[in-house]
């Protein structure tokens, strides 16, 4: 009788340790979630993206910023809507994060409602539709949004370089619109036009007869608002097909498939200004240590999806200092209580509508397939 | 010029979906396999073409031959491992189709594992469009996709029409068991159209490659026009698959002369939709298919 009850009290006392154990071990992950274009065309960003928020939390954990460790739930959206509810779905519900990085206009906007259902915070770095400003207190985005790009480049490009005839070739989407708006908008404010706006829809793939309405236009630039393999399909078929202008985007041109493109030599985009020559211990850490770990320097969307990470980290290291809980309320209270964050590349400020303001710089892709910067538009 | 322009830019698109929707309406109508893989096919083709020629180096000529003979292996394994298989246990037109569609998601994906999602292409001169008049610009490969398109279907009819084995394929569509009955083999039979159709497709995937670029899910818009095209030219008709591959080309360019580019590729749907409701048995089909 006394060893059953023995046994039994053993195996119960085994239990509750087990079960003590991972609360324990539970209660000392720290769990952010992802929504990245892991596979279908638009991968090359997801792998991007993924590359420098993996760096972020391997810092934060390294550095033991956080009492508790950090790790990142990845879900797949391959850039679609659909299959980034899906994952959001799963984040919120089953994963419980508190904290979702996402990517993509679409994905973004389709994702804001169930982060501002849930009280998670939804983060973008990558995205540039105009109207993701307007997502709700739980949506944030450290990535200057496309009006603001385009109402910088304008001037630029009609003062410095004398392109006063704009033709647009855009994305039929919330992206490809807001872009469209802003040049109709801008150009006539510094004395220039816009000759033509051709839409194309998601799927096009044969830009020839794009090409001839872009050559009838006669344009002195040729501004691509789209994204992707697409974009670089439209570079090379716009130049196959005797459009010789000088090409223009915004931040989508860092594509490195871009960048390596023969046809897309001489182009000029817009990102937001990073400094990665900074001396500042937090850049030097980061363009250090992606160089040594992906053998390659950093670029944009690296250095915001590092940063992303590490505005979670600053947040959350600060309600733990204060004894909060990391929610997504806490942590949406926590970002405006703050006035600035030192991140990789510049120190930054959210305005009221849960975006970053930064200077603009301008990139030339030169005949090595480098991005250089030619200006940098200050903040007004 | 435009008009002039995009007439010229129709009849280079529409050559390649001609050659593509041949090939579809051939492998359908002699067999009556849906044979929704024929997008992998082109495919296929296309990036053993873009890996020979751009990763490996090898001379565009032994690309092309062994761009081709994947093709044809592709199709033909397709037909004897999957296809007859399910014919054999008298499978379903709709169990075809889903083996059909379920073997393109596999290869598409397979793809994007060997040579990734991203966007690739291969760089020629031949791509690059020069002035040959005011305003209307033309590349080589446009040329030679015109002039190969009418050299393949020249080839292809006097296969059809003077080959004791095309008069047999022919044979095939009308009446399997009268093909029987005079000792000839419709699974033989049906491998020769698998390998014939795939083979068609093979120029058409290798021009794309210099001209637009792949990406892996490249297959499912060459289905999509292939199927348009063999509804538009007469289930069954291989010339008016043909016919109908042209003319939505010519269709789908020459709609951007009033049209934004948003809507070109709806026109295609328009034509076939006008087809259907107007005149439904297609350019040469037959009044009623069973």
């Amino acid at each position: 009788m006394t060893s059953i009850f023995v046994k039994r009290f053993r195996s119960i006392a085994l239990f509750v340790a087990v079960l003590g154990g991972a609360a324990a071990a539970g209660a000392q992950e720290i769990r952010i979630g992802a929504l990245f274009a892991m596979s279908g065309t638009q991968s090359a960003f997801g792998e991007l993206m993924f590359s420098g928020a993996a760096l972020a939390v391997d810092h934060a954990n390294a550095d033991r910023m956080l009492s508790g460790k950090l790790t990142m739930a990845v879900e797949d959206t391959q850039g679609t809507p659909q299959l980034g509810v899906i994952g959001m779905n799963k984040l919120v519900s089953v994963e419980k994060v508190p904290y979702v990085l996402t990517s993509y206009t679409g994905v973004s906007k389709a994702v804001a409602p169930l982060g501002l259902r849930s009280k998670t915070v939804v983060v973008n770095g990558g995205a540039v539709g105009p109207d993701l400003a307007e997502l709700g207190a739980y949506f944030w985005n450290v990535i200057p949004l496309a009006n603001f790009e385009v109402k910088a480049f304008v001037p630029y490009l009609v003062k410095q370089r004398g392109f006063k005839r704009v033709t647009l070739v855009y994305l039929d989407d919330p992206l490809g619109n807001g872009i469209r708006k802003e040049l109709e908008a801008s150009l006539p404010a510094v004395g220039g036009q816009l000759v033509e706006a051709l839409s194309v829809p998601v799927a096009a793939q044969q830009f020839g007869g794009v090409a001839a309405r872009v050559r009838e236009s006669k344009p002195d630039v040729v501004y691509i608002a789209s994204y992707g393999a697409q974009q670089v399909s439209a570079i090379k078929q716009l130049r196959d097909n005797g459009v010789t202008q000088p090409l223009v985007s915004y931040g989508s041109f860092s594509n490195p498939e871009i960048l390596a493109l023969p046809e897309a030599k001489g182009a000029l985009f817009t990102t937001q200004l990073v400094d990665w020559q900074a001396s500042d211990a937090v850049t030097r850490r980061f363009v250090d240590d992606y160089k040594a770990k992906y053998g390659k320097p950093p670029g944009v969307y690296t250095t915001n999806y590092y940063n992303m990470v590490r505005l979670f980290v600053l947040l959350a290291r600060d309600l733990q200092k204060q004894g909060k809980p990391i929610t997504g309320e806490n942590l949406l209270a926590q970002r405006l209580a703050s006035k600035s964050f030192d991140l990789a590349g510049s120190k930054v400020s959210f305005e009221a509508n849960g975006t970053v303001m930064a200077p603009i710089q301008i990139n030339e892709i030169d005949a090595g397939g480098a991005a250089k910067p030619v200006a940098v538009i200050p903040v007004n | 010029m435009l008009l002039l322009q995009l007439l010229f830019n129709g009849l280079q698109v529409g050559a390649l979906y001609a050659l593509t929707a041949a090939g579809f309406s051939l492998i359908f109508g002699t067999t009556r396999v849906f044979h929704l893989a024929h997008g992998s096919t082109f495919a296929t083709a296309a990036y053993v073409f873009y890996g020979l020629y751009t990763l490996a180096h090898a001379h565009w000529l032994l690309a092309a031959l062994l761009a081709a003979a994947a093709a044809v292996l592709f199709g033909v394994l397709l037909d004897r491992l999957v296809y007859a298989p399910i014919q054999r246990h008298e499978g379903s037109f709709f169990t075809l189709f889903i083996a059909s569609f379920g073997v393109a998601i596999i290869v598409q994906n397979l793809i994007g594992m060997a040579f990734g999602r991203s966007f690739v292409t291969v760089t020629t001169p031949l791509s690059r469009s020069v002035e040959i008049g005011p305003g209307v610009f033309a590349a080589p490969l446009a040329g030679i996709a015109i002039v190969g398109a009418l050299g393949f279907f020249g080839a292809l009819h006097l296969f059809l029409t003077r080959t004791h084995l095309g008069i047999a394929l022919r044979a095939l569509s009308e009446n399997p068991e009268l093909v029987r009955a005079y000792g000839l083999s419709p699974r033989r039979l049906s491998a020769v159209a698998f390998a014939l159709g795939s083979l068609l497709a093979v120029p058409a995937a290798i021009i794309t490659v210099a001209t637009s670029g792949l990406n892996p899910g490249i297959g499912s818009h060459v289905m999509l026009i292939s199927l348009a095209a063999t509804i538009v030219g007469g289930v069954g008709s291989v010339r008016g698959a043909a016919c109908a591959g042209l003319l939505l080309g010519l269709a789908e360019s020459l709609a951007l002369w009033k049209l934004e580019p948003q809507w070109s590729e709806a026109v295609t749907f328009v034509v076939l939709f006008l087809f259907i409701v107007l005149r439904p048995s297609g350019f040469f089909g037959r009044a009623a298919v069973h």
